[in-house]
């Protein structure tokens, strides 16, 4: 009761900087937040295509089965590999064929079109593997072409990797800032108290007595900014998600962190926690002025 | 028992406020120091409720070193002192009952306590019904009946007033050193700092005579 109404005497006595101090964090929160989401639908779809994207070798007709063998063996050695299985001609064949309109096309060729070919699913789906691989493969005796199709997507996620480290660079500043901006202000209300504090001084009020409410008012700094902060990035999310299903027709909330019981429940409350260590350590580091830097 | 034993307070440039000060007080003594501006009146006081420490020297309190307290131990000191200022140091956020309730709510006293001796002491001082003001609306004679009930609603064993009345008038000061004198009467310590000699030698007492940091006279 009593730390309430010192609390609430503080935001009095220095309202506008306190608006400061929570609008700097509701600022850090949102872009930690944007951060997360950035990373986890880039982590997701990174697996998704982990398990879809893969390299597909054509080999030259006349090569004979102990080459092929020889070649699986090869690619097998490459630690990056998770998954090395044979297509032949027939097979190729067979598998197109069961769609009506691929038959009809490839009715209209002389014989079987179809090279046989290897594919491979590699177990990190990242730019070194696949380019070590294809270069090898490449020069390999009997390798007609290596085809990649994931270049595309590969520099789109390239795209998203930039974005996602501009974030968390973003993220550590505004951490830094709202930190120092919480402190310098609780410094300030510290300042704007300072001859009451010299009275609990001088009636034997112990340190924790008058820290207390310090602590509490960057605590509740951070709490009003995690939550607003949260705001903020739900309408930011609620704008985009509609925009995205109007525009490319994927629909966000089948993603689990936009929907409900995670972004509304999880997520505020990590939000919340997330705001209300700022603001927490952002008051210990101004509780030096107490000791009687000011008088 | 106060014991200042060749006490020195020495700050930059080699300003001695205070220059081999010695005297003693004994438990429930009235004592005045006085002296010009600037002799060290405030420098003892201040010494006294271990707001700072002396250069060289020693100041036991009841055969404890007070400068060798640190952090608990001070605040645990400074509530068995009362101190009254010239300027009242009052907090303008909180009403008068609030103000004179505080050394007891630091210390984590019951609420219903509070409330009965909070109550008595503001009948005593002759602020009844004026409880839920601010102290903005208070004359500086009411002002400083409020920062002396603060100091005694813990029965402090030592008052310490720098310039009680420094800002009253003839009738307020008066008013405030009976209070004064009164917690004396109880056997309460009370060291008064003040150069209004009128009030010295209306209530006599122990003089303790300051100039320039050196003690002349006691």
């Amino acid at each position: 009761m009593r730390v309430i109404r010192e609390v609430f005497i503080n935001f009095k006595r220095s309202g506008f900087l306190s608006l400061i101090s929570i609008g700097t964090i509701i600022v850090t929160i949102t872009v930690l937040a944007g951060y997360y989401l950035i990373s986890e639908t880039v982590n997701h779809f990174m697996n998704e295509l982990q398990n879809k994207v893969e390299i597909v070798v054509f080999l030259n007709d006349n090569i004979s089965k102990d080459k092929i063998d020889n070649i699986i063996t090869e690619i097998k050695e490459f630690p990056e590999i998770s998954e090395v299985f044979f297509i032949s001609k027939l097979d190729a064949y067979q598998e197109f064929a069961k769609d009506k309109e691929m038959k009809q096309i490839l009715d209209s060729f002389e014989g079987n079109p179809f090279p046989d070919s290897i594919k491979i699913k590699l177990k990190d789906y990242t730019k070194q593997n696949i380019e070590k691989l294809t270069t090898f493969l490449n020069n390999k005796e009997g390798v007609l072409e290596v085809q990649y199709g994931g270049k595309d997507i590969e520099d789109f996620l390239n795209i998203i990797n930039v974005i996602k480290l501009i974030t968390a660079v973003a993220g550590v500043i505004f951490i830094i800032a709202s930190i120092l901006v919480v402190s310098s202000i609780i410094n300030l209300t510290i300042y704007a108290r300072r001859h009451d504090i010299y009275v609990f001084r001088m009636v034997g009020a112990t340190d924790l007595y008058i820290r207390l409410p310090f602590i509490m008012e960057g605590l509740i700094h951070g709490i009003i900014g995690g939550l607003f902060g949260w705001v903020v990035i739900y309408i930011i999310i609620k704008i985009l998600s509609l925009q995205i299903q109007k525009e490319i027709g994927i629909n966000l909330l089948n993603f689990y962190i936009f929907r409900p019981e995670f972004f509304t429940v999880r997520f505020l409350i990590g939000c919340i926690v997330s705001g209300a260590l700022l603001g927490f350590i952002g008051s210990l580091l101004s509780q030096g002025r107490i000791r009687g830097d000011y008088y | 028992m106060i014991k200042f034993k060749h006490v020195y307070k020495i700050y930059e440039k080699d300003i001695r406020a205070l220059d081999d000060i010695s005297f003693e007080i004994c438990d429930g003594e009235l004592v005045f120091i006085t002296g010009p501006s600037g002799a060290g009146k405030s420098t003892i006081l201040n010494l006294l409720y271990r707001e700072d420490v002396p250069t060289m020297g020693t100041i036991l309190v009841n055969d404890t070193d007070i400068s060798h307290l640190r952090g608990g131990k001070i605040s645990k000191y400074r509530r068995s002192i009362g101190f009254v200022f010239q300027d009242f140091k009052l907090l303008f956020d909180r009403c008068v009952f609030d103000n004179i309730a505080l050394p007891l709510e630091v210390v984590g006293t019951n609420r219903q306590y509070i409330k009965r001796v909070v109550l008595e002491y503001i009948k005593k001082i002759g602020l009844s019904g004026k409880e839920k003001l601010n102290p903005w609306h208070l004359s500086g004679g009411e002002k400083q009946k409020v920062a002396i009930a603060r100091a005694l609603i813990t029965s402090p064993s030592l008052i310490l007033a720098d310039e009680p009345t420094g800002n009253l008038d003839d009738f307020s000061a008066w008013e405030v050193i009976t209070m004064l004198l009164d917690a004396n009467k109880a056997g309460t310590t009370v060291i008064i700092a003040t150069h209004n000699k009128e009030i010295i030698s209306r209530v006599g007492g122990r003089v303790i005579k300051l100039d320039k940091g050196r003690l002349i006279h006691q």
